[in-house]
């Protein structure tokens, strides 16, 4: 009995001051996942990966706008999107405190246009991942870029293209 | 002349031939799924031969049976009767039986191994397979407004968003009492009890205080997870719905899923992402423990040991925070391996924490064991008979209180139990709460002893594997020992990337059908603390109605008023109320 008062008084308080003190958490945490716009370039590979459906992507009507959503209601937490992102641009924050009085305030998004094809005008891909793709090629340089004209045209028009030069050079080499 | 090499036996051959020699013609396949994994194929008719064979006859031990709807594949059901072998040649056997689409019967093994009895309940839910000569013919999963003709599990019923309009208001469950006392009672059907966090029915069928027997109801909150998983979820998101299994124990699950994913489509999962989910397994055990050894405290009415053992708790909780970036659902398993590597310096807190939770883990038990309600208050108390408990299979803690060491990490050795040095199933024979919670306290200093010899181990290396083949159809089982004792996952893979079949059992699905003899002979004042000496997947009962034998009256106590009669043994809840 006596160790038992003892232990009491040795451990003092165990309680700690939250909510009227910040609650602490070690790095590495998984909390809020936050979403950097301006990284972003939509290439919908946290969509794919988000075991949850918590972040979706959706086509406006006239397809010339993608929007991007998270819906924290829905969110585990588990950070796919942050592993997948190849533009750093989602990142689990320490955040925990996620309580709204509107249910609508747990969702968060972000439209991005969408790119059309300089051939046929059809939307293809969202703008922003096809510039990223062109000043990436452009910056490698060399064999990588020497297709970089081809970019604003959609998958349809470039195959066309490709199936029509094939069909010139088989035409060359049949004649000669 | 070349002498033929005696090519060496895989593991559970000795089996299959046993069974070839006992019943000749009754094996019409036999394929191993992995290493200690083998699948025999045996005619409907033949199946509870075998499987009682296999199981009092070779030493096994029944899991769980898995039922399949495989006529998209073949044009009949598959019934899958996992066995694990633990006496020789250690392994798991898996007894399969097709079963005619057009009778929808098979005959029942229960009558013969009582252990099958909840799965063949469930695949009469699931599937509308009916096991000709089961004894208990009841309902286990569904609602009881569910439809007659609708089984959720086959592949041609339902979408897994459809609510079928409920087919009647009222509960119809009936209670089996399975005493001896003459006069018939009628049972009344009280409210649903949901507590604040999982919610079950209990009747205890008493004469005067003494428990003659006890039946309930669970399975209120039946999430459907397999049918999510089956229908919505692509095969490598499962582990992450998996970690939402239990509260408590949902690493085990998620661990389980991912290695019966593996094992079938045989991965190699990397050296240190072995070591590094056999930590975090063991983790996860050290505060489900300590939860446990808590509410011990607090039925015996030792109510600063509650405090205490929950204070230290936090430590673990912290641990975990530390290890995986979560308090709970860790969601750190991925098909191939983990997501997340142990640093060194988490390393070097690991180990603090670990010398700061046996100091202090010890200096608790100790008060614990010494205080004069331990003994008299859990001594003798639940006796969970050792035949009783061959019979059924129940597993964890459970079990081995009663003597028997079933543990899955010392019977089947995976991941970084294979490299372990010095240790084996911790067991007592007392067969009662004292000896479940004296398990607990050694295999929580064993935890402790485990995870530094891990991180001394644990070799540097990529904790993901890649470069693997996916393999339509292939199924295997994947097993983990939680908290609570063994979780098996079943899992078979479609041609969709998604699960075919998967079914998983929680350890605590094992453990129920035996609480009702835990129940018998004892006071009602018991029954809190033997409920929470099982340390199941809730250890409150919201109500309990009490029915008495002799005088065909009820009445419903709360859970507050029987707690506070476990803890107290005066002021019987049920005095002055004619009883």
């Amino acid at each position: 009995m006596f160790k038992l008062f003892k232990e009491i008084r040795e451990t003092g308080d165990a309680t700690v001051e939250y909510p009227f003190a910040p609650y602490e958490f070690p790095d590495g945490f998984r909390g809020k996942p936050e979403h950097n716009e301006k990284l972003c370039i939509a290439c919908e590979a946290c969509a794919i990966a988000c075991p949850a459906n918590a972040i979706t992507m959706e086509l406006s009507e006239d397809q010339s706008l993608i929007t991007w959503n998270i819906n924290y209601g829905r969110c585990i937490f588990c950070g796919r999107c942050q592993e997948v992102c190849p533009m750093f641009a989602i990142e689990l924050t320490k955040e925990f405190e996620l309580t709204v009085l509107n249910k609508a305030d747990l969702g968060e998004s972000c439209a991005y246009e969408v790119a059309r094809c300089s051939c046929c005008g059809k939307p293809y891909a969202v703008k922003k991942e096809v510039d990223y793709v062109r000043n990436l090629l452009s910056k490698m340089g060399g064999p990588a870029a020497t297709d970089i004209k081809k970019l604003d045209r959609c998958l349809d028009c470039r195959r066309l293209e490709d199936a029509e030069a094939f069909q010139l050079q088989a035409r060359h080499r049949g004649e000669a | 002349m070349t002498a033929k090499k005696p090519v060496a036996l895989r593991i559970g051959e000795t089996h299959v031939q046993a069974v070839r020699d006992t019943f000749p013609g009754s094996v019409l396949d036999a394929t191993w799924q992995a290493a200690d994994q083998v699948t025999i194929t045996v005619p409907t008719d033949m199946l509870p031969d075998v499987v009682e064979f296999l199981y009092y006859g070779r030493g096994g031990w029944l899991p769980n049976m898995v039922a399949n709807d495989e006529r998209p594949l073949h044009g009949c059901f598959a019934l899958y009767y996992l066995l694990s072998m633990e006496e020789s040649d250690k392994g798991f056997v898996v007894v399969r039986t097709e079963v005619d689409p057009a009778t929808m019967e098979y005959p029942s093994v229960t009558p013969r191994v009582p252990a099958c009895v909840w799965s063949e309940r469930e695949a009469f839910d699931m599937f509308g397979l009916r096991a000709i000569g089961l004894p208990d013919e009841r309902r286990l999963v569904l609602p009881d407004d569910w439809p007659d003709d609708l089984y959720p599990l086959r592949k041609d019923s339902m979408d897994y968003r459809h609510r079928p309009t409920p087919t009647t208001d009222v509960e119809n469950y009936q209670f089996l009492y399975e005493g001896h006392a003459e006069e018939t009672t009628q049972v009344p059907m009280g409210p649903l009890h949901i507590t604040s966090d999982e919610p079950g029915h209990f009747r205890l069928f008493v004469d005067g205080e003494d428990i003659i027997d006890a039946d309930y109801r669970l399975f209120y909150v039946h999430r459907g997870m397999e049918k999510v998983a089956e229908d919505r979820l692509s095969y490598d998101a499962v582990t992450f719905l998996a970690d939402r299994i239990c509260g408590i124990c949902g690493n085990a699950h998620s661990v389980a899923y991912a290695e019966s994913v593996e094992h079938a489509q045989g991965i190699e999962v990397p050296l240190r992402a072995q070591y590094i989910r056999s930590i975090l397994l063991e983790v996860e055990r050290l505060h489900s423990h300590l939860m446990n050894l808590g509410l011990v405290c607090h039925y015996c009415g030792f109510d600063t040991g509650f405090q205490h053992f929950f204070r230290v708790r936090e430590k673990a909780m912290d641990l975990a925070v530390l290890l995986t970036g979560a308090r709970k659902t860790y969601g750190l398993n991925l098909i191939g391996g983990v997501r997340r590597d142990i640093l060194d310096d988490q390393k070097l807190a690991t180990i603090k924490y670990v010398s700061e939770l046996r100091n202090e883990v010890e200096a608790l038990v100790d008060m614990l064991v010494s205080t004069a309600n331990f003994e008299s208050r859990t001594g003798g108390i639940g006796r969970l008979d050792p035949v009783i408990a061959r019979d059924y299979s129940p597993v964890g803690p459970c079990v081995r209180g009663s003597g028997i060491g079933r543990d899955v990490r010392f019977d089947h050795p995976f991941d970084g139990y294979k490299f372990l040095v010095g240790m084996s199933a911790r067991t007592h024979d007392g067969c009662d709460v004292q000896s479940r919670t004296l398990v607990r306290v050694e295999e929580f200093m064993d935890s402790l002893a485990m995870i530094e010899q891990w991180l001394d181990g644990a070799p540097q290396g990529p904790i993901q594997a890649e470069g693997w083949q996916y393999t339509p159809n292939k199924f295997a089982l994947g097993y983990t020992e939680a908290p609570r004792g063994e979780d098996m996952h079943w899992a078979q893979v479609g041609d969709n990337q998604k699960c075919y079949r998967w079914r998983c059992k929680a350890a605590t699905y094992s453990n129920w059908p035996v609480l009702r003899y835990m129940f018998r002979g004892n006071t009602i004042a018991d029954a809190a603390i033997i409920v929470g000496s099982m340390d199941p997947c809730y250890s409150c009962t919201d109500r309990v109605t009490v029915v008495d034998v002799n005088k065909s009256t009820s009445t419903v106590l709360t859970k507050s008023q029987l707690e506070s009669y476990c803890r107290r043994r005066t002021h019987s809840p049920l005095a002055g109320k004619g009883w």
